[in-house]
This record gives C-alpha cells, sequence and structure tokens, in this order.
C-alpha cells in the first residue's frame, strides 16, 4: 500500500533528484540546460521540500529550503504527487517569467528521466540507454528505501532495525551509494563511503539492471557470485526488505 | 595446505536454481546462511559419516555446523541406523500407529525431568506453536512475551511486522522484552495484567550475529516465580540446546522447572521428528487442543529418538562436548592471540558462538571463517556452532592446524590491523 507522504518524500528525494545524474549522463539534456541559469524550489506542505539548481551547464539537487529563482509550493504530499502524475500543476510562488522553461524545457527533462525510468525490452538492448536506465534505476531504488525506512508505516519497522553506520552499494564500472543508519534514521548519499560496516557489490551493471528492473532475485544473484554482500549481515537483511518495497512506489 | 575446488557445486547449483526457487532455500542455502564470500563454500552433499560430510567435488568437511543441531552422535551412527533399519522393515507411516511412539514417550518422560508426558511433530516449529495454543487452551489467555532476537521457527508468529509474507495481525498478540531483563518482564506482565498466556525462550539467548549470554543468577528462578503468580505458563524453546548441555532438559540444567518443554534437532541423531514434554498440569489442554500432521507418528523416527537417547546417556554426551568443546575453543583463542586477532568465544561450549572483535563489522571474521572452509573446517560466520560425539582429539587438532593457517593469511591479507 502506498503512503503518501512516503510516496511525496520518493518522488522528490529519489526520482526528481536523478535530474542531476540525467543532466550529466544524457547529452542532449546537458546541451539542454547549457545556458539555464535558475534554481526551483519545491515546497509541500507537510511534505518533502527540495532545491533543483541550473548552473554552468550543470544540474545539482539539495534537500530542503534555498534562496530561489521559481518557488513552486504544493498544499499536500497528494498535490505534489498528482503534479509528478501529471495530474495537478504546482502553485507558483515567485518566478512568474520562467514559466517558459517550466511547461518546455522543464517538461522536457523530466519526460527524459521517466524515458530512461521506464525501460522496454526493445530500449534495454541499447547499452548506452541500459548504462543510463541502470545508474537512474539505482539511484532511485536506493534513495526510495531510504525514504520508505524512515516514514512507511511498515518500511519504518525495518528501518529501525538496521543497525548503526554505513552500507556501500557499489556496482563494477558504475555507481556507488552510502545508506547511513542512525538510529533508526536513513540517509542515503552518492558515492563510496570511507568507512563501512557491510557492504553489496554488485559485479557488472547487468546484474544491477537486472535486479532493479525486477528480471532476476538477489538470492540467485548472490549464489551466482554476481552480486557480494559482506560484514555485518543485519544491515542488508533490513535494508534488502526495504529494496523489496520499493516496486510498490514506483 | 591444499584448498577446495567447488567447479561441480556451481555447476548443480545453476541446475537447481532453474527448478527450486533460490537453488537451496531457507537456513541451508547460500543466502540465509551467509556463504561468505560464497566461493569458498560448498552448495551440495554426497555422502556424510560421523564429524565429516563430503561435497560434490569430493572435498571432505569436518562439521561444526552439525547440520545446524540434528547430528549430535555423527552422521550414519550405526547404533542408531541400525534401529532405523530394524524399524523399516517392520513399518513406517501407518494407520495405527506403531508402539514405538509410546516407547519413545516413555522414553521422554522417563529421561526429561520436567516431563508427564511427550506428544510428536516433524520440525521445531510445529512444537513451539503447539506450546502457545496449549497456552492459550490451558489459560483463556491471548498474548505471549518472547526475547527479542529469539528464534522460535519459521511461522508467522515467530517473525516479524515488515518481513515478506508477514501481516500485522499475525504478531498482534506478541510482546517483546529483552534477554535478562526481569524489571522489564515484570512490568509488561503488570501493564497486560490477565492477558498473557506464555512466556517463551531458550534456556540461553543464542541469537545471530551476537555474543551469546547466559542467564543472569537468579534469572530463571524469578522468571519461574513470575509465570506461576501470574498464571503465565512458562515454555522452553529447548530446540537447539536440548540434550546438548543436559540429558534431562535445559531447565534441568539451569536450576528452574518449565512447564513445556520443544526437543528437536539432536532428539533423533537427523531422523525427522520434534516432541513437546509437559507437567501434569497441562496435560488435559494438550489434549484438548485439534494438532496433528500426515507423518508425526511414523514410527522410524521413534525408533532413531530412542537408540539415540540411549546413546547420548550411555556416553554422557553432554560432558564429553562439552569438555572437548573447550578444548577446541581454547586452542582457536589461543591461535588467534598468536596473529593479533582477538576472538571472543561465548554460549556453552557445546555449541559456542565465536566472533572475531578486531572490527565491528565481521569482515575480518568472515574472511577467517571462509579460509577454515576452504580448508576442510565447516564454521558459519553468522550462527553459533556444534559439536558432536563422534569428533575426536585427532578432530580437534586438525581444526586447530587449520584455523592457524587461517589465521596466517587473513593477517597476510590485513597487514594494516
Amino acid at each position: 500500500m502506498k503512503h503518501d507522504l512516503t510516496l511525496a518524500n520518493i518522488n522528490l528525494y529519489a526520482v526528481m533528484r536523478n535530474l542531476e545524474d540525467l543532466c550529466e549522463m544524457d547529452s542532449e539534456m546537458n546541451e539542454l540546460i547549457k545556458n539555464q541559469n535558475l534554481s526551483i524550489q519545491m515546497s509541500v506542505k507537510n511534505g518533502p521540500m527540495g532545491l533543483i539548481k541550473f548552473e554552468e551547464g550543470k544540474c545539482q539537487f539539495k534537500r530542503g529550503k534555498h534562496p530561489a529563482t521559481v518557488k513552486m509550493y504544493f498544499k499536500s504530499p497528494v498535490h505534489f504527487n498528482n503534479m509528478v502524475d501529471g495530474k495537478a500543476n504546482p502553485i507558483i510562488l515567485k518566478g512568474f517569467t520562467k514559466v517558459k522553461f517550466l511547461t518546455k524545457d522543464f517538461m522536457t527533462l523530466t519526460d527524459k528521466l521517466s524515458y530512461y525510468l521506464k525501460p522496454t525490452e526493445e530500449l534495454l538492448k541499447d547499452s548506452k540507454y541500459t548504462k543510463i536506465n541502470t545508474t537512474l534505476t539505482a539511484y532511485t531504488a536506493f534513495f526510495a528505501l531510504a525514504e520508505i525506512g524512515n516514514t512507511d508505516p511498515l518500511g519504518k519497522h525495518n528501518g529501525s532495525r538496521i543497525p548503526n553506520g554505513n552500507i556501500a552499494i557499489s556496482v563494477e564500472d558504475g555507481p556507488a551509494i552510502c545508506i547511513e543508519a542512525k538510529g533508526g534514521d536513513l540517509k542515503a548519499t552518492k558515492g563510496m563511503p570511507d568507512n563501512y560496516r557491510a557492504s553489496m557489490a554488485f559485479t557488472d551493471m547487468k546484474t544491477a539492471g537486472d535486479l532493479l528492473n525486477g528480471k532476476i532475485d538477489s538470492y540467485s544473484c548472490i549464489a551466482c557470485k554476481t552480486l557480494k554482500l559482506k560484514g555485518y549481515i543485519p544491515m542488508l537483511d533490513n535494508m534488502n526488505k526495504l529494496l523489496g518495497q520499493v516496486p510498490n512506489y514506483l | 595446505m591444499k584448498t577446495n575446488n567447488y567447479q561441480k557445486s556451481g555447476e548443480l547449483f545453476n541446475r537447481a536454481l532453474k527448478v527450486i526457487p533460490t537453488g537451496v532455500y531457507g537456513h541451508l542455502g547460500p543466502a540465509e546462511s551467509c556463504f561468505i564470500p560464497v566461493d569458498a563454500f560448498p552448495f551440495f552433499s554426497t555422502h556424510a559419516k560421523g564429524p565429516y560430510f563430503w561435497d560434490v567435488d569430493g572435498n571432505r568437511f569436518i562439521d561444526y555446523m552439525c547440520a545446524y543441531g540434528p547430528n549430535i552422535l555423527g552422521y550414519n551412527d550405526p547404533d542408531v541406523d541400525a534401529a532405523v533399519k530394524q524399524q523399516m522393515e517392520k513399518g513406517n507411516c501407518v494407520t495405527s500407529p506403531s508402539f514405538a511412539m509410546v516407547e519413545m514417550a516413555e522414553k521422554l518422560v522417563d529421561t526429561v525431568e520436567m516431563a508427564d508426558w511427550a506428544f510428536f511433530a516433524k520440525n521445531g516449529g510445529d512444537v513451539t506453536s503447539f506450546a502457545l495454543m496449549i497456552a492459550k487452551a490451558a489459560t483463556g489467555k491471548k498474548k505471549t512475551i518472547m526475547v527479542k532476537g529469539g528464534y522460535h521457527g519459521v511461522a508467522p508468529w515467530t517473525q516479524k511486522i515488515g518481513h515478506p509474507g508477514i501481516v500485522e495481525e499475525d504478531i498482534t498478540n506478541n510482546i517483546y522484552v529483552d534477554w535478562n531483563d526481569i524489571d522489564q518482564l515484570e512490568k509488561v506482565i503488570l501493564a497486560n495484567k490477565d492477558e498473557i498466556a506464555c512466556f517463551i525462550s531458550t534456556p540461553y539467548h543464542h541469537p545471530v550475529f551476537e555474543d551469546n549470554q547466559m542467564p543472569a543468577k537468579g534469572y530463571w528462578k524469578k522468571v519461574r516465580k513470575l509465570c506461576t503468580d501470574n498464571n503465565i505458563v512458562l515454555a522452553i524453546d529447548d530446540v537447539r540446546c536440548g540434550f546438548r548441555l543436559d540429558m534431562k532438559g535445559s531447565d534441568h540444567y539451569f536450576g528452574f522447572e518449565a512447564d513445556l518443554m520443544c526437543f528437536c534437532k539432536a532428539l533423533g541423531n537427523g531422523w525427522n521428528f520434534s516432541a513437546i514434554c509437559g507437567s501434569e498440569k497441562f496435560r488435559d489442554a494438550a489434549s484438548s487442543v485439534m494438532y496433528t500432521g500426515s507423518y508425526w507418528m511414523s514410527a522410524v523416527p521413534f525408533a532413531a529418538g530412542k537408540a539415540t537417547i540411549d546413546k547420548l546417556d550411555r556416553l554422557n554426551a553432554p560432558e564429553y562436548l562439552s569438555k572437548l568443546g573447550k578444548k577446541l575453543q581454547d586452542g582457536l583463542v589461543s591461535s588467534g592471540k598468536k596473529h593479533g586477532f582477538d576472538l571472543k568465544v561465548s554460549g556453552h561450549p557445546s555449541m559456542w558462538f565465536m566472533r572475531i572483535t578486531n572490527d565491528d563489522s565481521f569482515m575480518i571474521h568472515q574472511e577467517w571463517v571462509s579460509e577454515c572452509v576452504k580448508r576442510g573446517v565447516f564454521f558459519t560466520n553468522h550462527h553459533n556452532l556444534f559439536m558432536n560425539c563422534a569428533m575426536t582429539e585427532e578432530d580437534v587438532k586438525f581444526t586447530h592446524e587449520v584455523a592457524e593457517e587461517a589465521f596466517k593469511v587473513v593477517r597476510l591479507n590485513h597487514p594494516e590491523l
């Protein structure tokens, strides 16, 4: 069952934050934002807040409230989720002169994000597509699981059972993510942590992609040595239960 | 020392994956059994004898997991197997049960100090679940107190909310307390007055990935009194410890008397059955619950059980396991120390838990365990290990040699430590 706040958190903190990687990995999107210089603050009442900033040919996502050229307000997590589904519009508080960017270029960016996050068999035959798909899907899934562990009513049980410490998740020649667990709170960050108590390492992009796209199960990957676990396994065990909840949301 | 090759194991596992979810599921599978790294461990065995098993690639292992407990006399024990063969010729699963069932019950009633009766099923989880049903039938109450981190099988009530396949209603009547915390237990009982049917616990705390803990002085006597005073059934899950600590039951070992005792694992030296023993007070409640299974009264395991208990008694198994276990563990600890590793041993010597404490992640420990397995000593890194009566001083000596070399390898791999 989807929980509105968790879905809103995932939509902003796990899905939309991918725009920064999309703009780096996809040359067309990189071209599109090349000369943009603006920032969009999204604020959801009783929900997530974050800034998407376009500057010097790069896109950057930051959690929380920050100065911005465009301010979008949402009355509730449901309002925000409906906007993501294309069923509602944001309330613009600032940046009325930037509406053209929002309705044209920003839409192109989010459409391209959906293109990469919703693969088809045909698209996955293209290795370039697959690499971006796997990277963005991995970021989405692992950032999403942190949100599920923090706010989903069922997920909170598993999240709180993850002992304190860092979990390193990595894909050979691909992305790396750190999940930091502290007193039941989970925080996902990009990149390999310096110190970690447990590790989950995919030996190749294909395994990571197939697992995250639901084509293979993690138990089989472990046995086939394409997914290597080590360290304090109770951390990974509980994290995997959160990972299992991700498809309910995405 | 030569290290193992597992080529055939890998090939067969790929076959298994095609027809069985996860290839080998549950506690014997590479994921749940924490095979880290996977390529240090075998997936399938061909045969076993005494303290050893051989995998499909022909590698021999001294098996300190003992099939996760059932192997207490040694694999294919001649006395147990002779009793089994004799019973097989007579019959096994028959409409009218064999009298072997009654003889097995008599054996348990005469062996287990608290037992006035015995009832049989197949797995440990069958009898822990039955214990709860008996407690509910006897008291008319619905809640169960259990210790955090305790393991009582895989029935929905034993699992946790948030686990796949488990819904809130499965665990609604569970209350969890910390091991050894009498004050907490007292508060929980007070807060749920007249609602608690059962307190179920292992005789000492043996969770995975944690140092095992013995009961604090006076703990069980206080628990016993709280249960008696509040009409709560005290059920001991002796599935793992049973007959390894004390032939009379682990409650006897720790100086108290349980109302219900659950046994499995060592009961039949690998022949499949479990038992619950109870005091007279709960005979009626046990009789009133409809509880049965297709194979629960099969005669062959009872024949194995009688022979197993007789032999364990004859060998004074708990003492043998404890002494040999202590010798083994002392040698492992001292070998670790020599190479700069702090190997911490906890729990009972006959079924000890160990971990290298140089880091808090188990990574060094996992490396060391994997180096031992590659050289023919089967340990796991997450679970308590087991001794059995077929193990000898020679096996301990060989284990020490392997452990020593494994420590050397890990030391070489980690000059930074």
